[in-house]
């Protein structure tokens, strides 16, 4: 069983402080999500993840936008980026770089579920011929995709796993599981097309996304419940989980 | 009550050609000793690129050497990944007609799609296309086998009249199995007239209800080939050893280590959106498997109920209440990713033999060659073997 060999303090360059954990869930209304998964080459198994986490065979990378009509912290766009992996027996994503178009949303994200957010521009157009994904900081385009020919599917046909963010956190630096549960109306697959990918604008090098094997297009309303554990990213799950209740 | 050995032949990380060779001949080695045993049935899977979980990509291959080295015991092709993309079906009618005549006879073909995005992705199939392409096999083996001059239009292949050779030596043609890893899937087995193959751990109660539902539904079956073969297998570990203390000290990390590492496969369901997968993963029955009760003398912690770890006492009331549900056949996994030495692993079967089997089957059964119990449907042509 292989197991990451980044080091986490590392890793931990950019994480966000959550400062106590919310006892409250958070509903996001009105989302259009946009999910393009890629193969990357074995240079970026092992050496994007913690040591608790454990890649997938072959190592995979997930590229999300969405645009949000309604949340807590108002209409917003964010863009993330996570790699596919194992946290004990479990399917996750752990992310890599988060990008949310308001501040306030940022610090939302942030400030609750420990996602390691920057402020900058996602732009994602959904239409009935397929759909546009840019994602930009500082003006530089640091990711950009294209999904064409839309094809109905039904609303649980795409799978959305949950999240670990590396944050610090009351309980110290941990990586916090994030379990976002998404009512879909409607799902599209798409064929797709990663046109640009800037892995060190994301804040990872070695990412390195060179085989497209899917992409999907969802409206949904999503709930992100309050956080429940967290993980020790130096040690396995099965030891090193957390409650945070406790 | 039939026994088998069920191989992945995991190999553990770090990968050496030296490692490879060991599984490969320690497996090699069981299916020699289960032969004199009385063991009835040797599994191999087909699985591609699945780093540490399974090696095992070439089981044709396997099974034609534990063919020439066994006497007895039948030879269990299961799965052959029924897309043509991996596999084209004459290639696969005539790797198994050929393999049923090295072995006189004791060829067992199992059907499976393939489930993981590691293996249909490295091979460039459309997992939309996979449930279709398995059912096209299905119904083209039997007909190849039976049929001196056989010609095809379909999805996935098409081929002019032509006769495909060898013949197996079973007449019609060896019994044919679907692995079962997704609830459903046992009723595309019983609607065919094919065994059902569990290849993934489920608990008492949801194998019950899945063997019910076969046995009801292969009542009324339309045959894809000249056998219905009613049977229901279920996958299951063994270490048998007659401290239940030792069996669990060796057999629950030996479970432990091949659940954890099914666990880690890349699913297709997690890589691609398609009606065709609906489940991340197939270890979810074995998941929601009850504890075995906190009262039972041998309990074996950390392991759901029905595990064949313990000592004989547990594996005798484990196996009889696997058969009280209609099972008719346990396939199981000696060892994961090594974990087991070999020489416990032999010693654990011996003792499976001796002090196990023998309240499920007569010393005579377990000495002479093992028949398949297949039935002709009514109105169909071809000898029982």
């Amino acid at each position: 069983m292989i197991s990451g060999t980044a080091t986490t303090t590392e890793l931990a360059v950019g994480a966000r402080t959550i400062e106590s954990f919310s006892e409250e869930s958070v509903t996001l209304g009105g989302v259009e999500c946009f999910q393009l998964i890629a193969e990357m080459r074995n240079t970026a198994r092992e050496a994007v993840l913690p040591p608790g986490l454990h890649p997938t065979v072959p190592p995979a990378l997930s590229l999300q936008a969405w645009n949000v009509a309604e949340s807590p912290w108002g209409a917003f766009s964010m863009a993330i980026v996570r790699v596919g992996c194992r946290s004990g027996a479990r399917a996750r994503g752990f992310v890599v770089g988060t990008v949310v178009s308001t501040e306030t949303a940022a610090d939302g994200l942030a400030g609750t579920y420990g996602f390691p957010s920057r402020v900058g521009a996602v732009n994602l157009r959904h239409s009935y011929d397929g759909v546009d994904a840019t994602v930009a900081l500082d003006g530089t385009v640091i990711a950009a995709a294209t999904g064409l020919d839309p094809t109905p599917m039904a609303a649980d046909d795409v799978q959305y796993t949950g999240s670990l963010t590396l944050a610090h956190t009351p309980l110290g630096l941990r990586l916090v599981q994030v379990e976002a549960t998404h009512q879909s109306t409607s799902v599209e697959r798409l064929t797709a097309r990663l046109g640009t990918f800037d892995g060190t604008g994301w804040g990872q090098r070695l990412l390195d996304p060179y085989f497209v094997v899917s992409a999907s297009v969802a409206r949904s309303e999503v709930t992100m419940p309050a956080v429940r554990f967290v993980c020790d990213p130096d040690a396995y799950a099965w030891d090193g989980t957390e409650s945070v209740s406790n | 009550m039939k026994f088998g050995i069920f191989f992945e032949l995991s190999t553990p990380r770090p990968f050496s050609r030296a490692n490879e060779w060991a599984v490969y001949h320690n497996g090699l080695e069981q299916c020699r000793l289960a032969d004199e045993l009385g063991f009835d049935h040797v599994w191999a899977v087909e699985h591609h690129f699945l780093e540490e979980y399974s090696h095992c990509s070439a089981p044709e291959v396997f099974l034609t050497a534990v063919a020439a080295q066994t006497s007895r015991i039948r030879v269990g092709h299961g799965a052959v990944v029924c897309v043509p993309e991996m596999n084209h079906p004459i290639r696969v009618a005539e790797r198994a007609a050929a393999l049923d005549i090295i072995s006189n006879g004791r060829l067992e073909l199992g059907t499976a799609r393939s489930s993981t995005w590691t293996e249909l992705g490295g091979f460039s199939v459309n997992p939309d296309d996979t449930k279709k392409t398995w059912d096209e096999f299905c119904r083209v083996l039997p007909k190849m086998w039976m049929q001196d001059e056989f010609e095809w239009q379909g999805k996935a292949f098409s081929m002019p009249a032509r006769n495909v050779l060898p013949k197996p030596l079973q007449d019609p043609h060896p019994p044919m199995w679907v692995t079962v890893t997704t609830p459903g899937t046992e009723l595309d087995a019983a609607d065919r007239g094919l065994g059902c193959l569990g290849v993934s751990a489920a608990g008492y109660e949801e194998q019950e209800r899945r063997t019910a539902e076969y046995y009801r539904r292969i009542a009324d079956c339309d045959p894809v080939g000249g056998v219905v073969n009613e049977q229901v297998h279920t996958m299951n570990f063994l270490y048998c050893h007659e401290d239940y203390r030792v069996a669990r000290e060796v057999g629950v990390p030996m479970v432990n280590s091949f659940n954890m590492a099914n666990a880690h496969l890349y699913w297709t369901r997690e890589a691609y959106p398609t009606q065709a997968y609906q489940t991340l993963g197939n270890a979810g029955a074995a998941m929601k498997a009850k504890k075995p009760p906190a009262d039972d003398p041998s309990v074996i912690k950390g392991l759901p109920e029905g595990v064949g770890v313990g000592d004989p006492d547990h594996l005798i009331a484990t196996i009889e209440r696997w058969e009280s549900i209609g099972v008719t056949g346990i396939n199981f996994l000696l060892n994961a990713m090594e974990m087991v030495d070999q020489a416990a692993v032999l010693e654990s079967m011996r003792l499976f033999a001796t002090e196990v089997m023998p309240r499920f089957q007569s010393a005579d059964a377990r000495r002479e060659p093992v028949a398949a119990p297949t039935t002709v449907p009514a109105g169909a042509g071809g000898d029982q073997p």
